[in-house]
């Protein structure tokens, strides 16, 4: 059996999920791929210790591109189900991936292939797909996860996913599930009572990171930056921004982790508002350590700003 | 060695064997004509097409994008090989330009269209590891083919042939391994053999160092769980520099032609 070993700062998850999955012992556990931390801490919260979790990405890496690594083809090879966004967001590897892990129960259409994104109602759907719109996501907005009851509506329906691939945990899935949908719940009215405050909060953002988190709050995001992914705004559109938001500025820009900051950083130095660094998922920042400290977190950066 | 990791290296050692067949002799040539930097121009204009392809609304998809990236790339070939015999002394520097030519006519077109920006990441960013067996097939077929025009008309190349080889390698591998890995199968083991006066020999040892660099990155890829495209890179370097300061000076005197 092959040692592997990781570099500093990678997951220590994957890291001990490779190594229990290395490990014959632990041959009948639940093996799990999330493709972002949001629904690996999801897959915690249902599943806790019962299965081993591992997690393709981290909070500071764009869930757009990745490189691909051995470890990723293991954990691919070795799950019982994946559990990804959907809506296109890993178009650029998640395919790549699934071919190359030559693992049939997780392909497409089966039931070991949990898109999160089948369970919500998105937003941005594009009325018209026409290609002269450039930036066209015929499967609407994929940055789900910061909408809570998105969170509810695809926490019950992965909880029963769990159930069918691992019938005989299906209970206990049921009652984790019960259980944290009930705190959820409690701690959503909190946050909403705190987020009087927020309502009609003007933001710039990077990308459209943020919009399923402006829909619950009322908050009002009045431009992107970086509206075509990976692609600079021209001058034209810098000098429409600056003269639309001279005029009205916004409270601050909101960026996520891994989101190039040097648009912000030149908005921010000509506005002279902050450039807020949102945690965007788990891990994102020290305090996000799991949905719960996520949304918290959230709410705690932007309440910062009103004060 | 399990047999879970031989089939993570397994596909991805058979793409660089491909890639390491057609670019370790056009390397020579390459190197020795002094324009090292053309494989960077014209895996770039093969990109283009694409996304000109795209602009102009073809719904360019599977073999339509690779007709568009090939007949870009000969073009380029094309013009290349004009100002090769034009102005042969400013030849580098005429590939560098064509470089960011086509680098940035690719951001001023994306800036209307940026759908094509998937085609072209696709394009220049091929991960060696993500390479599955059925990718394989028409790159062993085009590889055979430039095999075949090189070796067996090597000496009526002299002129657009080379850089029609050139484009149709280039834009062949640059889709499975990458822009980084393409350029240090070209360059690497041509650098490495460079001072061997027999044709053969050069072309053994050149072999040599690319298969023996291939094979320690994947491994290490696989042992250390580093992104193998990145660390094959590495390895190809070190593969060369044991070969042409440690292994080459004791057996030189093979050398004689």
């Amino acid at each position: 059996m092959a040692r592997i070993s990781f570099r500093a700062g990678e997951m220590n998850r994957i890291a001990l999920t490779l190594l229990a999955l290395l490990a014959p012992l632990s041959a009948n556990a639940l093996n799990v791929f999330a493709c972002e931390p949001e629904w690996g801490a999801l897959i915690e919260e249902l599943a806790g210790e019962t299965v081993e979790l591992a997690v393709a990405t981290t909070a500071f890496q764009d869930p757009h591109r990745l490189q691909a690594k051995p470890s990723l083809i293991a954990a691919a090879r070795n799950a019982d189900l994946l559990v990804c966004t959907g809506a296109d967001l890993e178009i650029g590897w998640l395919p790549l991936l699934l071919r190359r892990s030559g693992n049939p129960g997780i392909q497409p259409g089966n039931p070991g292939n949990f898109l999160a994104a089948d369970y919500v109602r998105r937003i941005e759907i594009p009325r018209v797909v026409d290609r002269s719109q450039g930036d066209v996501h015929p499967q609407g907005n994929p940055h789900i996860h910061l909408h809570p009851r998105n969170i509810e509506r695809i926490a019950e329906a992965l909880a029963v996913r769990l159930g069918e691939i691992d019938p005989a945990n299906a209970g206990e899935y049921s009652l984790r599930a019960e259980d944290f949908l009930a705190r959820w719940g409690e701690a959503r009215d909190r946050w909403e009572g705190r987020a009087l405050a927020l309502e009609g909060m003007r933001l710039v953002s990077h990308h459209r990171s943020f919009s399923y988190l402006a829909n619950w709050l009322d908050l009002d995001i009045v431009a992107t930056l970086e509206p075509k992914p990976g692609i600079p705004a021209s001058g034209a559109q810098l000098a429409r921004l600056l003269e639309q938001l001279t005029l009205n500025p916004p409270l601050g820009i909101i960026r996520a982790p891994f989101e190039n900051e040097k648009p912000a950083l030149w908005l921010s130095e000509r506005l002279g508002v902050p450039v807020v660094e949102m945690p965007f998922t788990v891990g994102g920042n020290e305090d996000s350590t799991d949905l719960f400290a996520l949304y918290e977190q959230t709410i705690v950066v932007l309440e910062e700003y009103v004060q | 060695m399990s047999e879970f990791e031989l089939s993570i290296i397994g596909p991805a050692f058979l793409a660089s064997l491909l890639v390491l067949s057609t670019h370790v002799p056009l390397g020579t040539e390459v190197l020795r004509r002094g324009i090292i930097f053309i494989d960077l121009a014209i895996a770039q204009v093969a990109g283009l097409g694409v996304i000109a392809a795209d602009t102009m609304g073809w719904e360019a998809q599977g073999f339509m994008v690779q007709i568009a990236a090939v007949s870009a790339a000969l073009i380029a070939a094309y013009i290349l090989h004009w100002t090769d015999k034009r102005w042969p002394k400013i030849q580098e520097a005429l590939i560098g330009v064509a470089f960011v030519l086509a680098a940035t006519a690719g951001i001023l077109v994306l800036a209307g269209n940026p759908h094509g920006g998937e085609h072209l990441k696709e394009l220049l960013v091929g991960q060696v590891l993500w390479v599955n067996y059925e990718q394989l097939l028409p790159v062993a077929i085009i590889s055979a083919l430039v095999l075949f025009a090189w070796y067996w008309m090597r000496d009526r190349l002299a002129g657009f042939g080379f850089y029609a080889l050139f484009a149709f390698a280039v834009t062949a591998s640059v889709q499975l391994v990458g822009i980084y890995l393409v350029f240090a199968c070209l360059i690497i083991p041509a650098l490495a053999t460079r001072h061997i006066a027999s044709r053969n020999l050069r072309m053994f040892f050149g072999y040599g160092v690319g298969v023996v660099g291939c094979l320690a990155g994947l491994v290490l890829s696989v042992s250390a769980d580093l992104p193998a495209g990145a660390i094959v890179v590495w390895s190809l370097a070190v593969a060369a520099l044991i070969f042409a300061w440690l292994i080459w000076p004791l057996i030189r005197r093979v050398d004689r032609p």
